[in-house]
């Protein structure tokens, strides 16, 4: 069987190349044409200046910071199954589950932490949800603080957070 | 010794230290703000004093701080002979700076009959200071190298060194046919050689004259300053910092401001013996001196259509985009440095004018080495830019590349030169 090869044409043997210098000359030239268009009109250089100017191209599959969903009567959408704190590969969910009251369900997260110091922002958590109740769609890309407890995000503030998106409750639990 | 030759010496001498001591912050910024506007970004440019960021050049100032504030951290396996690990980068720092003192930043002023040299160190064999003085900083590159007890700094050092040997090579043997061309040794000489003009219209420079030798000279000194393309001593991505992987804050900076000032410095030489160094193309010193009216009156025409683009280019580009609401006194900025630049625009135009009413040998000798220390400035920073540009345009050389380019092409390229020259300097006389 004829095999068929693809010969890759090799750059940089013959003499002119060898001399470097004149493959230095157009290079040169490329860097020296940004350079000159960006200094003569600095703000034609296609640069956010954050923290002024936000970014607006985030994508509904960008993954921001956590949040808690809830059903349609605004309460929690989570079960306490424990399933995104198996799933994480970072050991960064803390939940202690209570008994449900309301009689929607029979388990609900008293407790729901999200260390945002050791959380990769991996989604698997999401992924691992089986009731649609940890997101990601907030839009939120830093999270600030003065110590390392403002960044272990409680329950409350999981909730508090909403998307940006469309899908605001909870497919999976009505 | 006169009060004039006292003065001009102690000016001289702090023109000197201003311009290698005060060019490293500004080279630090220009090289950041040059790298990324070259990438397509701005760079830094936030830092700011009352509102002046000068363009980003406060960042440096900034940087200096939080060098000095850094912890200074020895490796504990470093034993012994610490003192050494902290001469080290001062070696190669103060072997720049000084290799920098014999560059001439302008013509001789003759005030009352004496001509005084515009040189921090007067001496009449520059080429050789230069050669001498420039390579002991290799030495600090050795010592830090070695003594950090690391494989990789061992092996940064020993890049250096041996790059330095090729590469020294090349660099004298044109450096040799530089002075047969010039027929001096001293770099004010040099300068006054290329302030001819050869067939009638092209200036003297040493490019011109000698272009193999000059490219040959420009292409050692980038080896010799240890900068891209040539930066394998200190290669990342194999070596981690080469002989800087063990040093820390100020020792680290040491070595940082070693490089920038080495690199001030091989612009210099290389202007000074390529470039026709202080002098404007065509002109003569002695032309200057003896049509300075002329000259004055062309400066009044010259420097405010100068000024009036920079401050266009200023209003221009010292504003955030539409977008932004805070301009962050960006304009308040602007307007001062308007008014500063103006005010010392009509300062120069007023000196000039009593200098044509009343014409005076004195004031024309001191207005014609002022001109010549500004194109001296001008074309050193064109000449870092040109470093620069360099550094953000090549990828670095393997380390054999290095070597087989200055072993098989620049040395014997150097000598053919050498010889050319030789036949060409004995035919014509």
């Amino acid at each position: 069987m004829k095999q068929k090869i693809k010969v890759v044409p090799r750059y940089g043997e013959d003499k002119i190349d060898r001399l470097y210098l004149p493959a230095i000359y157009n290079g040169m030239k490329i860097t020296l044409k940004h350079l000159i268009r960006n200094v003569s009109d600095s703000n034609s250089v296609d640069t956010l200046e954050y923290p002024e100017e936000q970014p607006t191209d985030i994508t509904d599959r960008y993954r921001g910071l956590h949040r808690l969903t809830h059903r349609e009567d605004e309460t929690i959408a989570c079960v306490a199954c424990f399933m995104c704190a198996t799933a994480c590969p970072s050991d960064c969910i803390y939940i202690e589950a209570t008994t449900r009251e309301d009689g929607e369900d029979e388990k609900m997260p008293q407790k729901f932490a999200i260390d945002t110091l050791e959380c990769v922002f991996c989604g698997y958590c999401v992924e691992a949800c089986p009731c649609d109740a940890i997101r990601m769609d907030t839009g939120i890309f830093s999270i600030i603080g003065n110590s390392r407890e403002d960044f272990i995000l409680e329950k409350d503030q999981l909730l508090s957070h909403r998307g940006i998106f469309k899908e605001e409750h909870s497919r999976a639990r009505k | 010794m006169t009060l004039a030759a006292i003065v001009v010496s102690i000016i001289s001498f702090v023109l000197g230290a201003l311009l290698a001591l005060l060019m490293i912050p500004v080279l630090v910024w220009l090289e950041r703000r040059g790298a990324g506007l070259i990438q397509d970004r701005l760079g830094p440019n936030r830092t700011n004093v009352g509102g002046f960021r000068l363009g980003g050049v406060v960042q440096s100032f900034a940087d200096v701080v939080k060098l000095l504030l850094k912890e200074e951290y020895y490796p504990s396996h470093i034993k012994r002979d610490r003192w050494l690990l902290i001469i080290s980068p001062m070696i190669t720092f103060v072997a720049a700076l000084l290799a920098f003192m014999v560059i001439p930043f302008a013509d001789n002023i003759t005030i009352a009959g004496e001509s005084l040299p515009i040189q921090p160190l007067p001496v009449d064999y520059g080429v050789l200071w230069y050669l001498a003085i420039g390579a002991v900083g290799a030495i600090g590159i050795f010592f830090g190298g070695w003594l950090s007890h690391n494989k990789y700094s061992l092996l940064g050092s020993s890049r250096a060194g041996s790059m330095m040997i090729s590469y020294e090579l090349p660099l004298g043997i044109s450096v040799i046919a530089f002075v047969l061309t010039y027929n001096s040794i001293d770099f004010n000489s040099m300068v006054a050689w290329q302030s001819g003009t050869v067939l009638g219209f092209l200036p003297a420079w040493g490019i011109i004259v000698q272009p193999l030798g000059a490219i040959i000279l420009i292409i050692s000194l980038f080896a010799e300053t240890n900068r891209a393309p040539f930066s394998v001593s200190e290669g990342e991505s194999e070596i981690v910092a080469g002989y800087m992987t063990e040093y820390t804050a100020m020792k680290f900076a040491m070595y940082f401001m070693g490089e920038y000032v080495a690199m001030n410095t091989a612009s210099a030489v290389i202007i000074t013996m390529v470039f026709g160094g202080y002098q404007l193309p065509w002109v003569s010193t002695e032309y200057l001196l003896s049509h300075f009216s002329y000259l004055a009156m062309g400066l009044m025409v010259v420097i405010p259509i100068v000024v009036y683009f920079v401050i266009g280019w200023m209003r221009k580009n010292n504003a955030v985009r539409p977008t932004v609401i805070s301009d962050g006194s960006r304009e308040f900025e602007a307007k001062v440095l308007s008014i500063v630049l103006v005010g010392m625009t009509i300062l120069i135009e007023v000196i000039l004018l009593y200098l044509i009413l009343s014409p005076s040998t004195l004031g024309s000798a001191i207005a014609v080495t002022l001109l010549q220390v500004v194109t001296f400035v001008v074309k050193l920073m064109i000449f870092n830019l040109f470093f620069i540009l360099v550094r953000w345009t090549l990828p670095r050389f393997r380390y054999d590349q290095v070597q087989h380019l200055g072993w098989y092409y620049l040395l014997p390229l150097s000598l053919l030169n050498l010889f050319v020259t030789a036949i060409v300097i004995v035919g014509v006389a």
